[in-house]
């Protein structure tokens, strides 16, 4: 399917899906709750299939105070690809899981809990990935610090 | 060896000539040293891709120096490349891998990474600022990474120091007398010169005259 037959599909599925503009994947801007009904049926979909979870990253927009969390989806089966972006308070940044779904978004939740801090409700085991069990603190954090870092001189 | 490091001082020192003759075995020893040097295969990040580069590919064969079997067991292996960047995490493994190697060991560390922390020196939580922090390092090669060529030069200042460097009489102890390893007589334009010549046999080079460039790099832009 090409990026705009594929974009009303979705919305027909997610009727507040909206559109991001000037982008390479088709995107679409969907709210937290219904983050795994959307994902179960865009998976299952006979049209839509998409049966990939390519990557999943968080960014720090800290000026918005928010975190914003991209699920980039892929289709085998038909050749088109799906980014949903997803966005959360940066107080609280709590999000569904999306494991149920896709297997392997339990490491690349539990990568972004490492690094960024991101609380996914029901992970099944959501403990550090990279970093020491005993690390304090998200380093990919925007306004991390800890006394390791070395600032740079002007 | 073990045998001839422990014992032979004790027992050829107090018979006459035997001085000299330890100095023999020294050199023996140190020579057959530095023309067996086994690295581990041992890498971290990018400049790991350019140490397979100078190890393992046709052109750059390091096996003209004895260096070329890479161990994967660090019980095998005496030469230790650090080829690239050393973090919080891997710095207590890369200790256990330097305490494993048998001695004589010697560390070469490649990269500005393994240097100083390289690119990543500032504004990062993780990357340890220098392998010498953790190990000691014999010979440190520069560049991000550094071409195979200074590589092989590190590896051929490391050679120099291990066959003026060290003695069966003070085992451990090492010397470090390397200014620079180029051989005698020779001039970096020397060098370059090789360079130039070797690579205009190369059919993927174009050579490019230095002082015209600016004038040819567009026509020949063009002409692509
Ligand atoms: S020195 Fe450069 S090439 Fe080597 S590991 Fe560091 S960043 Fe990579």
């Amino acid at each position: 399917m090409d990026a705009p037959n594929l974009i009303a599909a979705v919305q027909a599925l997610q009727p507040d899906a909206t559109v991001r503009e000037k982008t390479d994947r088709p995107t679409l801007i969907v709210p937290a709750e219904g983050l795994v009904a959307l994902a179960t049926r865009l998976r299952d979909d006979p049209a839509l299939k998409f049966e990939l979870l390519e990557a999943h990253t968080a960014i720090d927009w800290i000026e918005e105070d928010r975190f914003e969390l991209l699920y980039l989806l892929a289709s085998i089966a038909h050749g088109h690809v799906l980014t949903l972006s997803v966005s959360v308070d940066r107080e609280n940044p709590e999000v569904p899981t999306l494991c149920n779904v896709y297997p392997i978004a339990e490491w690349l939740e539990r990568e972004s809990y490492d690094l960024m801090g991101i609380l996914y409700d029901d992970h099944p085991d959501l403990r550090r990935l990279f970093l020491e069990d005993d690390w304090v603190g998200f380093p990919l954090r925007k306004d991390y610090e800890d006394d390791f870092m070395l600032e740079r001189p002007e | 060896m073990g045998v001839i490091t422990d014992k032979l001082p004790g027992v050829l020192e107090p018979v006459p000539g035997g001085q000299v003759l330890l100095t023999a075995v020294d050199q023996l020893i140190n020579w057959s040293r530095s023309n067996s040097l086994w690295p581990l295969t041992f890498g971290t990040s990018c400049c790991a891709i350019e140490m397979m580069m100078a190890t393992g590919a046709a052109r750059h064969d390091m096996a003209r120096f004895g260096a070329e079997v890479a161990r994967p067991s660090p019980r095998q292996a005496d030469l230790l490349v650090i080829a690239g960047t050393i973090v919080k995490r891997m710095a207590p493994r890369l200790r256990t891998l330097y305490e494993q190697m048998a001695e004589p060991r010697y560390v070469m560390a490649t990269g500005s990474c393994a240097i100083c922390g390289g690119p990543f020196m500032y504004d990062s939580y993780t990357t340890i600022r220098g392998a010498d922090e953790v190990i000691p390092v014999d010979v440190y090669v520069p560049g991000c990474p550094p071409r195979p060529e200074a590589f092989f030069y590190g590896l051929l200042t490391l050679q120099k120091m291990i066959r003026e460097g060290e003695s069966i009489r003070h085992p451990g102890e090492r010397r470090r007398p390397v200014l620079a390893a180029l051989p005698e007589g020779m001039t970096l334009d020397d060098i370059r010169k090789e360079m130039q010549d070797l690579l205009s046999h190369d059919a993927n080079v174009k050579m490019v005259d230095e002082l015209a460039e600016g004038a040819h790099f567009s026509a020949e832009l063009k002409d692509f």
